[in-house]
């Protein structure tokens, strides 16, 4: 059964192990609509590092259905799972994850690769991903010549480069002071907009705090799913041209 | 196209992001492939200079010696035997000689007696004698028809009978023949089909006759074929020259031998390119375990690039291509570092290098070119890129096979 949410899980479970099985994820059903700002908290063990790896397509349900834009998951083939990962996702991490070896500019066109554009055409789009962020005039520099806050927002602009529904985020802040923390949150807020939805996983109140919904979760259930009334409504979106 | 392309500026920022790495594991290919290019460059430069004279020479020489049946002594032509060999259809030309046996050549008396253990052959030679060996004279002139007719003591001599003899160009020398003075007209440049000219010294028929009493026939002919009849000059000699008699005569072609030592020596080819091949499979384990090591280093890498929408033979590909580009730079450096090897080492031994060697496997001989590029170039490359794509092989597997979920730590 297929639907217009962005993403839909349903009767999901991923067991880990063959011998002793692990029931990382637990029979869980929810979805995620077009523009949301999810966050997904839970203690360590929760299960809300499966949900992330199956929400960006990297994991498959072990038993149960997920359909990502009306496609079901299990049905892809990788290069199609990929694709429509490359498309639906754009992943954040806690240790921001940029290739060492390639400098700001390059990192965020690392994301627009193998998608037919031409050269001039990445470019342009990645520094203008690159001025979303404000690091616009840093694209040169090499991930070790960048602070760490510097560097999860090339690595924010690395996901919204390809313009995705989703953003998906893993602890964003967690390697982050608490000024380059705010700065990184304020981010969020300002890329939220009905046409991308943003998904943060973490266990911190105060990041939990910043989205509309908020999705808790232990043992591999999800224990409950709230609207934040006091959330504040975001009513713009950061945009690339 | 774009996506090749794509693929292709991935794999090299991968490489030159690591240059010393990258330079390290180009060794392989680059030893491989110089030791290949260069052993049957070599062999064949080795070469080079027999397969030039062969070309200036031509191989239209024909020998005949006159051989008695058992027991004859110093068996002999009959007298006319270079107007029948001249009536030969298929001949262009011919010069008779003798070598007269018993009598010793010395710069003067009291050389003598080491002469005589070492002797320096004395042949006559008539007026073709230049023509048929095609070769100039190198000082003086040759025998006249004076000297021909009047059996003066001249002689001409080979440049190794002049070196050792130490006779200077313009001086009047004479060497003595059994005692008897000769006098040095002029010097010939080196016959190099028939390498025995060089020591020797010629004088007249006749004044050989008079001197030695050998009478004026001669034992050996040398005959100028028609390239493309040089076989059937061959087998028409003898008959030509006894008219069916009882004698014997013996014919070979002496560049038969030069052809045969100028021949690509497979043996010696295939024996260097081994190891040249045996360094390019080393090298090639070296790619391959390097690679494996980067792929660990680099899993982090790969897990971004899947989360960003990468797909697994999108991975494969990449590493493979980095191999392939290891392979195909130092094929190339292989190449470049192969030729100068040639040259130089050819330049040390004093050859003439050849780059566009002939390379023959088991009895098959390569086409000499391959799309306009010399075989043992193509061929080089060739092997360090199956080489490299081998070598590949495994590191891209595992890279496409790591589990994005397991490298990027997620949580």
């Amino acid at each position: 059964m297929a639907d217009a949410s962005l993403l839909r899980l349903e009767e999901v479970s991923r067991i880990y192990g063959d011998e002793v099985k692990v029931h990382a994820l637990d029979r869980v059903s929810m979805s995620i609509e077009a523009g949301e700002f999810v966050s997904i908290v839970g203690p360590s063990g929760s299960g809300k590092s499966t949900m992330l790896g199956l929400l960006g397509l990297l994991d498959l349900p072990t038993l149960g259905t997920m359909w990502v834009t009306g496609k079901s998951v299990k049905e892809l083939g990788d290069t199609e799972r990929s694709r429509l990962r490359g498309e639906v996702v754009g992943f954040i991490f806690q240790q921001f994850h940029l290739i060492p070896h390639l400098d700001a500019r390059r990192n965020v066109e690392t994301a627009l690769l193998y998608r037919n554009l031409t050269p001039a055409e990445r470019r342009r789009r990645a520094m203008a991903a690159l001025d979303v962020v404000g690091l616009a005039p840093r694209a040169d520099h090499r991930p070790v010549q960048m602070s760490g806050g510097e560097q999860q927002r090339v690595a924010i602009a690395r996901a919204i480069v390809t313009e995705p529904k989703l953003l998906l985020a893993d602890e964003p802040t967690g390697a982050l002071d608490s000024t380059n923390a705010a700065n990184v949150m304020q981010i969020f807020q300002d890329l939220h907009s009905p046409l991308r939805a943003i998904a943060i996983v973490t266990h911190d109140p105060s990041v939990a705090a910043a989205a509309q919904r908020r999705i808790s979760m232990k043992d591999g259930r999800i224990v409950a799913d709230e609207q934040l009334v006091d959330a504040a409504p975001t009513t713009f979106g950061g945009t690339l041209d | 196209m774009r996506s090749i392309r794509d693929l292709i500026g991935v794999a090299l920022s991968g490489l030159t992001a690591r240059v010393s790495r990258t330079l390290l594991i180009m060794l392989g290919p680059i030893i491989g492939v110089s030791a290949i290019v260069a052993a049957v460059g070599l062999t064949e430069s080795a070469k080079g200079d027999l397969q030039q004279d062969l070309a200036e020479l031509g191989t239209n020489l024909i020998t005949a010696e006159a051989a008695g049946s058992f027991g004859t002594q110093n068996p002999t032509f009959p007298e006319d035997v270079r107007d029948r060999v001249l009536a030969l259809s298929g001949v262009e030309s011919a010069t008779a000689t003798q070598s007269i046996t018993g009598v010793v050549t010395a710069p003067y008396d009291a050389a003598a007696t080491y002469y005589t253990a070492f002797p320096t052959p004395v042949l006559t030679a008539d007026s073709a004698f230049l023509e048929v060996m095609q070769i100039e004279l190198r000082s003086g002139r040759w025998l006249n028809d004076f000297d021909y007719n009047t059996g003066a003591r001249v002689a001409v001599i080979g440049l190794d009978v002049a070196n050792e003899f130490e006779y200077r160009a313009g001086t009047n020398r004479t060497i003595q023949i059994n005692g008897l003075d000769y006098g040095i007209v002029g010097v010939y440049e080196p016959v190099k089909l028939v390498t025995n000219f060089n020591t020797a010294v010629l004088i007249p028929p006749l004044t050989a006759d008079n001197d030695f009493d050998v009478g004026l026939e001669t034992n050996t002919i040398y005959v100028r074929a028609d390239p493309t009849r040089v076989v059937e000059v061959e087998e028409a000699l003898p008959v030509a020259i006894n008219l069916g008699g009882s004698d014997e005569v013996n014919t070979s072609v002496p560049s038969d031998a030069l052809e045969a030592a100028a021949a690509a020596d497979s043996t010696l080819q295939i024996i260097v390119a081994s190891m040249g091949i045996l360094a390019l499979v080393v090298g090639g384990v070296g790619i391959a375990n390097v690679m494996s090591i980067s792929v660990i280093q680099r899993s982090a890498e790969i897990g971004i690039r899947r989360a960003l929408g990468h797909g697994r033979s999108v991975i494969a590909w990449q590493f493979l291509l980095e191999a392939v580009a290891v392979g195909f730079f130092g094929g190339l450096g292989g190449l470049a570092v192969g030729v100068l090897i040639v040259v130089y080492a050819s330049h040390i031994a004093g050859w003439t290098y050849v780059l566009e060697p002939v390379l023959v496997v088991g009895g098959y001989e390569f086409p000499s070119e391959f799309l306009g590029v010399p075989t043992i170039y193509v061929l080089g490359m060739g092997a360090a890129l199956f080489t490299s794509v081998v070598a590949g092989l495994y590191p891209s597997v595992k890279a496409a096979r790591l589990e994005p979920l397991e490298t990027l730590r997620l949580g």
